[in-house]
């Protein structure tokens, strides 16, 4: 057990003296980690994690009555300051323009009888209520900016509710006093008039109603605000840490080429510590690769990782399943730069299948599946899980499942990794 | 030019002597467009990826029922109602992001006196969960609009002349709410919704893969460059060519016209799949197509050539060239789309020629952009060419 460990331990050393080799192992992970809160405004002043903000949109207004001016004003509001830039012009085709050169996310075009064609006119004379031709507001999107278009299409669709709503209400108003015999149709146009001034002026305030929303979590707890960097920080450390086994696994047949390995055999040491000795390296890199990645982003970002008992076993399983691929990896390949190349093949492939890549990446049915074997993917899952509040029981499938990835894939390499694999032929 | 295409094939040799190297040439790029683009079953496939929402009536009123059709009508959600015991342990599974329980006594007389309450269980740090909060906002919102439209009905009536009890009151307010709701539910669509050109597409995820990961995986190998000088300064070949009648130009030149060849061929290569396989309108601007890649070629290779001259090894090469690489891609809006960065983070990206080069990849595959509106996209990459080259050049040492 002491020249396991100590081979071990000589590894790790050298692992964490190759300044190469941590530009991949902790740069690059640490590197991406910020870009992402970058890009997601995790770093801004509001913290919000919602990074869309200054949608630039044109407005084109050609409507006469209050309405289109009213969503003019919604656009201009000091609510949507943050989220929209507009700009207004009166020429349609420079706004359309604007949208085709990627320069706006939308063009807004209110035509000229909008308002009338809601609140007509001869609505305050009429003893029935015609629907009057509807007269569309014109939204062009850029299809580049889709997020931010279907944005600016909910804003002018809840306005369009709120008019539709007051319309609405309006016309069951006076609908209703008419089929109750409560005026006349005669009284109709003055009442309107009235009825309008006083709406103007916030008569309807007292008819406000609400819903009120409880908001718990599966602990019954109050939620955390959404933190981006959580959802995607474990993802970064389990791709980088396949990059870490990997290259681990072409380090072992790198020493078999030049050498080593036999030579390590006319030492006291048998094979299989040797062996051992040189897989409980790569393992302890691996481990000490994610535990230094979770203490700096908690110290750095202040992440919170979760319950410090389901760590400790999380932890040791996530190493041990990676490194067990390593090891599979570097069992059936020939030579060390084989190892390097098919090893970051099965660094991309497996994070992009885990979920290291983010959860914007489709991975449903087949590929659902195929990524169950991939430590990345019950890893995330585990640390997610600690993450968001969980704790030990909760992990435990996660825990088996990355158990059973070790066994499988150790039991695989250590067959197909004989005695005879240490010496180059 | 001879000694320089002869360089140039040298390099290719090296770059494909191993079967591996076409793995990371076309293989994962395909395999990564493919999935990000919702190739194996995503937004673009039949399956219902819409975000799931639990639902337990427990009030079954005919306001529960209402709020209930409202949030099936909305494309984002999928509703699933279910007794109360099954859903709290669908939910405990992780099988829904969400789950809504609509409590016993809500109506709308709860409404008005401002005591209906919903509770909402969402996941943690979930953005469907999130996604389904803004809706249900948005709903409750649209139910008590339609409430209080009915309870101005009322106030305009008792103005006129008072109810004589409270059951011809509400039986005013219930016929006004029904009234109310029919309306809303005939209202015409207002909004028209169009895009800049009959060949500009809807939006679609596909597009974006096809375009961010034929970026990312060329521009990576364009910055290995550095690599090559690296292990050709470790193995002595470049003090050997010195010996031959090739000046120092031609060999610079043919390493990177080898490295810019071999960048086109891949592109050429991921065109055609995600035109072919994809379906993606590549060859709507062929010649801006040709010119814009040709200039991220430039642009690429020549950082290459510059940080080959700050190395010392092929290890720290190959680091630093998917190191930057990924980053890069990453802030220039190839992962997600630059729309979603907060507008300062927008600004300062401008730096990067993986932001150009994606912004006008993006306006030539998805709005159609002729070769005079991508000119601004080439003049900077050329620049960054430029100044990478005089640089690298500047730099380049022999050994």
């Amino acid at each position: 057990m002491q020249k396991l460990l100590s081979i071990a331990l000589k590894d790790l050393k050298v692992a964490f003296r190759d300044r190469a080799g941590l530009i991949l192992m902790l740069l690059a992970p640490m590197a991406l980690i910020i870009g992402m809160g970058v890009i997601s405004g995790r770093f801004s002043s509001s913290g919000s994690g919602a990074g869309i903000s200054d949608i630039p949109i044109v407005i084109v207004n050609q409507d006469e009555g209050q309405l289109g001016q009213a969503l003019v004003d919604v656009f201009y509001s000091p609510d949507l300051v943050d989220l929209i830039a507009p700009i207004t012009t009166t020429v349609v085709e420079t706004a359309r323009q604007q949208v085709s050169d990627n320069t706006a996310t939308a063009a807004v075009i209110i035509p000229a009888g909008f308002t009338a064609s809601i609140i007509p006119e001869t609505a305050l004379t009429a003893t029935s209520f015609q629907t009057p031709t509807v007269i569309s507001i014109e939204l062009q999107t850029n299809p580049t900016r889709a997020t931010s278009a279907e944005v600016v299409r909910s804003i002018i669709l809840e306005f369009l509710a709120r008019v539709e709503t007051n319309q609405v209400g309006g016309q069951v108003t006076f609908e209703q006093l008419l089929t109750q015999k409560l005026v006349r149709p005669a009284d109709i146009p003055a009442l309107a008039r009235d009825f309008g001034t006083r709406m103007d002026a916030g008569a309807n305030a007292s008819a406000s109603t609400t819903i009120t929303i409880e908001h718990m979590t599966n602990n019954d707890a109050p939620p955390a605000p959404f933190d981006v960097l959580a959802l995607l920080a474990p993802g970064m450390a389990l791709l980088f840490l396949m990059y870490t086994v990997t290259r681990g696994g072409a380090q072992l047949l790198a020493e078999r080429d030049a050498g080593t390995l036999g030579r390590m055999l006319i030492s006291p040491a048998s094979s299989a510590q040797i062996l051992g000795g040189k897989v409980a390296g790569i393992f302890l890199t691996a481990l000490a690769q994610v535990v230094i990645l979770i203490v700096v982003s908690t110290l750095l970002f202040n992440l919170h990782w979760g319950d410090w008992r389901g760590l400790i076993l999380l932890l040791p399983a996530v190493a041990a399943a990676a490194t067990g691929w390593g090891f599979l990896i570097a069992s059936f390949v020939k030579t060390p730069q084989q190892a390097g190349s098919i090893g970051a093949a099965v660094m991309l492939l497996f994070g992009i299948l885990g979920g290291s890549f983010g959860t914007n990446v489709p991975i449903t049915g087949f590929l659902d599946t195929l990524s169950k074997i991939t430590p990345n993917a019950w890893g995330i899952q585990g640390f997610t899980a600690l993450g968001n509040g969980g704790n030990v029981t909760q992990i435990m499938p996660n825990l088996l499942a990355l158990c059973i990835i070790a066994m499988v894939t150790f039991g695989m390499a250590s067959l197909l990794f004989r005695r005879g694999n240490l010496i180059k032929k | 030019m001879r000694k320089i295409i002869a360089i140039a094939w040298k390099d290719a040799l090296i770059n494909f002597a191993s079967p591996s190297s076409l793995l990371f040439f076309f293989v994962l790029p395909v395999v990564f467009t493919f999935i990000i683009g919702g190739g194996f079953g995503g937004a673009t496939a039949s399956q219902d990826t819409r975000a799931k929402l639990l639902v337990v009536d427990q009030a079954g009123t005919a306001s529960s029922q209402q709020l209930i059709d409202l949030l099936g009508q909305s494309t984002a959600l999928s509703i699933e109602p279910m007794p109360w015991a099954e859903a709290n342990a669908t939910f405990d599974a992780d099988d829904a992001p969400a789950l809504l329980i609509i409590p016993a006594g809500f109506n709308s007389t709860a409404m008005i006196s401002g005591t209906a309450q919903l509770q909402l269980k969402q996941q943690p740090n979930n953005l469907d969960a999130v996604l389904i909060e803004r809706t249900l906002n948005t709903t409750a919102s649209q139910i008590t609009s339609a409430i209080a439209a009915a309870q101005t009905a009322v106030a305009e009536a008792e103005r006129i002349r008072p109810f004589t009890s409270p059951a011809e009151r509400q039986a005013y307010f219930d016929a006004a709410l029904k009234h109310t709701t029919q309306l809303l539910a005939q209202a015409p669509s207002r909004l028209n919704v169009t895009k800049p050109s009959q060949i500009a597409p809807d939006f679609n995820p596909a597009a974006q893969a096809s375009a961010g990961q034929l970026i990312t995986w060329v521009f990576i190998p364009l910055l290995g460059i550095s690599a090559m000088f690296a292990y050709e300064r470790r193995n002595g070949t470049l003090r050997r060519v010195l010996t031959t009648p090739a000046s120092r130009a031609q060999l610079l030149l043919g390493t990177i016209f080898g490295q810019f060849v071999t960048a086109l061929v891949q592109m050429g290569l991921l065109i055609g799949f995600g035109a072919v396989v994809m379906r993606l309108n590549w060859g709507q601007s062929p010649l801006a197509l040709i010119v814009l890649l040709s200039s991220f070629a430039l642009a690429g290779v020549s950082l290459g050539t510059m940080l080959g001259t700050f190395v010392r090894s092929e290890g720290q090469a190959n680091g630093l060239s998917i190191l930057l690489g990924q980053v890069m891609a990453l802030l220039g809006g190839c992962w997600y789309p630059l729309e979603l960065f907060p507008a300062p983070v927008r600004t300062v990206v401008q730096v990067l020629p993986t932001t150009w080069a994606m912004q006008g990849l993006s306006n030539v595959l998805q709005l159609g952009a002729e070769l005079p509106a991508v000119l601004p996209n080439i003049a900077v990459l050329l620049g960054f060419a430029a100044v990478f080259f005089v640089i690298g050049v500047a730099r380049f040492r022999f050994e």
